[in-house]
């Protein structure tokens, strides 16, 4: 069962007395007064990494390093644990408590497989569901971990498709939903797409007991270079996807969409402005659920985007430039930059792509 | 290169070795000049340069020295003898040292059709490339000494890692034994093939309504860039992944310091002693780009530091690179040898960060340039 909204009494509760009295009193004063709290990963001035956590106004409460750039992150609330994953192709990947009652624990992708980037906790806490590559033999996996043995790898599902990127768990844990981005990589051609002559792209929904295909979605004819990459699901248990487009940049293709298990999948159909600011690209997608509202961000067009989920209508659209991560608010989306900017607040470092609320709207 | 001692002491002395010029940006001031406005009056002359006097006489040096290499090898298969192998060796190492200067622009026509790996299969971990012509060759199908099939088989046979082995791999003196063998027929099929695919491209980047449009002209109706900052992101991009790969592609891939095994037999172009020729040829390429293109000319005026620390670091690697050893095997094992290396991978690491987030930050790509690849 999904958690709702994690509030900041909650967390504090959670992190215990002794965490909160190794804080900076600015970052103290920040949560005592936050609704909600936030994570993403950085990189600082000097160059190094690490995931932060963020009130609601953007103060960092808290960081901790990291061996190498992360990349998307999950949360765990009947844990509490939270991950970091390594960005593509990296081998790491960082579970630390929030409740810091024990230590952090760093896992690795097994023999022949990288991280992917995204990963989620099953509702109960006990897995931790990873998106990997199996480079030799050019498909996706979900690598399955035990919380209860130190994040122990003990198995693998196939994605049914190549170039995974996010994945998220169905509210009752029975069903994984992956995007497979359909672009071929391997680790010793570092991060270069390998096949976007002849991509795959699709979305799958793979039972979470049995690793069986339930449905696949491959992308209809003339959008095969539509690649797959984010997802997240709404109250209803409908399924959001957000796609970036290696076809011609002068095409204008649809950029997100939506289905529920069974159905096929349909496009927003967005307006022409919209989608050319959102410029074939984006980079991260969150929902709402209390309000009803999805939203996607574009790094490379420096735009967020809120749209209702009830009628596929865009109802605002902010320019931020470098826009990175979103995540639901109170006040609608929290939107993060690489530059620095998480909301309205400017944080002397980079935030990565994606950001990671401690609980649900 | 500095003299150097101790392991610990030799890190932190190479470090300094870029340090000691200029710091990082970030470093260098609490409050840095912000970002300059780019604009395309300012980015299209830099696209402009890059492609007309970097790029495309790239590609055409490619073009030219594949024809001649294809014709040293046709010669040294019709009379074998000491002289035209040296000339089909001068050719082919010739023909490698063009290619990495242009295989940095990974972009573009070289991407379709697998062009790159028909050129160069690197790396190739599990060998199959070797696996493929040590089979091809033991079967002696005469089919495969016809320049017109080698396209429709595996990229890996096609290229200059098939030819290496011909004309250097184990049995090669087979090719000085006898006129016309298979061998030989086979390598020149190979040369045949590099220099079609080489014209190709060139060809290519040449049509004037082609990608160098593409690249020169940003604007709604291109293909590839929407816009001058989308051109001028992608151009950055490609001396940030270039700095990468020569990094991680080129050298970590047999070296990775001294705590790791080293696999001398997995560097690129070992049998014929052209792995740091090569990686020379990469950072060639780089700095020639860097400087040539004129990307200096749109940071502010008060940051151009950043663009001299960039070439100091272009220079100290362009100078170390053909120091080293070209038997990779004793490159590896000896401390002299592997103290110039260590140099290499620290100070392209540096090399990428001074790109990516120094250079690309001043111009306004965000603090951290690469993040716009955001996945």
């Amino acid at each position: 069962m999904r958690t709702p909204l994690l509030d900041r009494r909650s967390f504090m509760k959670m992190a215990g007395a002794a965490w909160t009295a190794t804080l900076a009193p600015s970052a103290l004063y920040a949560l005592e007064r936050s609704d909600a709290v936030f994570a993403s990963g950085f990189m600082a001035r000097d160059g190094s990494f690490g995931v932060a956590t963020l009130s609601e106004n953007g103060t960092i409460i808290d960081k901790v390093s990291l061996p190498a750039r992360s990349h998307g992150m999950a949360y765990s609330a009947q844990s509490g644990h939270a991950a970091a994953f390594a960005r593509r192709p990296g081998t790491f990947a960082m579970i630390f408590d929030t409740r810091r009652q024990v230590e952090p624990v760093t896992i690795h992708a097994g023999e022949g497989r990288h991280f992917f980037g995204h990963g989620s906790f099953s509702p109960d806490g006990r897995l931790l569901y990873a998106s990997e590559n199996d480079f030799d033999e050019n498909r996706g996996v979900i690598g399955l971990y035990d919380a209860t043995d130190r994040y122990r790898r003990i198995g693998e599902f196939d994605t049914y498709g190549i170039g995974t990127h996010d994945m998220t768990v169905s509210d009752d844990g029975r069903m994984l939903v992956v995007a497979n981005g359909g672009i071929e990589t391997h680790p010793d051609f570092g991060r270069t797409k390998l096949n976007l002559d002849h991509m795959e792209p699709s979305l799958a929904l793979v039972d979470a007991v049995t690793g069986a295909l339930i449905e696949r979605h491959a992308m209809p004819s003339g959008l095969r270079q539509l690649s797959t990459r984010h997802v997240d699901i709404d109250g209803k248990g409908r399924v959001w996807f957000a796609c970036q487009y290696e076809g011609p940049r002068n095409d204008l293709p649809p950029l997100a969409g939506h289905f529920a298990k069974g159905e096929d999948i349909a496009f927003l159909e967005l307006p022409a402005a919209t989608t050319q600011g959102l410029a074939n690209y984006v980079g991260a997608i969150a929902v709402n659920r209390s309000q009803g509202i999805v939203g996607l961000t574009s790094p490379k067009g420096g735009t967020a985007v809120t749209i209702d989920t009830g009628t596929g209508r865009v109802i605002r659209e902010d320019r931020v430039s470098d826009a990175a991560g979103i995540a639901a608010s109170k006040r609608g989306f929290a939107v993060s930059s690489y530059d620095g900017r998480f909301d309205d607040r400017q944080a002397d470092l980079a935030w990565d792509q994606h950001i990671v609320r401690f609980g649900k709207t | 290169m500095l003299p150097l001692r101790a392991p610990r002491l030799r890190h932190a002395l190479l470090g300094l070795a870029a340090a000691a010029f200029a710091l990082p940006a970030w470093a260098q001031d609490a409050n840095p000049i912000p970002p300059v406005e780019l604009t395309d009056a300012a980015i299209l002359p830099v696209m402009e340069r890059a492609v007309d006097e970097v790029i495309r006489p790239g590609y055409r040096d490619l073009s030219a020295s594949a024809k001649r290499l294809s014709q040293a090898v046709a010669a040294y298969c019709a009379a074998p003898s000491p002289d035209t192998r040296a000339a089909a060796h001068a050719a082919f190492d010739d023909t490698v040292e063009k290619w990495s200067f242009i295989e940095i622009v990974r972009d573009g026509p070289v991407l379709e059709q697998n062009r790159f790996e028909r050129i160069l299969f690197y790396p190739d971990r599990k060998s199959t490339g070797l696996k493929q012509v040590q089979s091809l060759l033991a079967k002696a199908n005469e089919k495969d000494t016809d320049p017109a099939t080698l396209p429709g088989k595996s990229v890996a046979v096609q290229g200059l890692g098939a030819l290496e082995y011909v004309l250097y791999g184990t049995g090669a003196d087979v090719l000085d034994t006898g006129k016309g063998s298979f061998r030989c027929r086979f390598g020149a099929a190979v040369a045949d093939n590099i220099a079609a695919t080489a014209t190709s491209l060139s060809a290519d980047w040449e049509k004037p309504d082609g990608v160098q449009k593409d690249w020169k002209h940003p604007g709604p109706d291109n293909p590839v860039f929407r816009d001058g900052k989308e051109a001028i992101t992608a151009l950055l991009g490609v001396l940030v992944h270039g700095a990468e790969t020569v990094r991680d592609q080129r050298i970590e891939s047999f070296y990775k310091g001294e705590d790791t095994p080293p696999r001398p037999k997995s560097a690129v172009y070992w049998r014929s002693g052209n792995t740091w020729k090569s990686i020379e040829g990469n950072l060639d390429g780089l700095s020639t780009l860097f400087r040539k293109s004129g990307m200096e000319e749109l940071l502010d005026p008060g940051e151009a530091s950043i663009a001299g620390s960039v070439e100091f670091v272009m220079k100290s690697l362009e100078r170390t690179a053909p120091k080293i050893d070209t038997d990779i095997e004793k490159a590896v094992t000896e401390p002299t040898e592997r103290k110039k290396i260590d140099f290499l991978i620290i100070n392209a690491r540096d090399l990428v960060l001074r790109l990516s987030n120094d250079f690309g930050g001043a111009i306004g790509l965000g603090a951290g340039f690469s993040f716009s690849d955001g996945d």
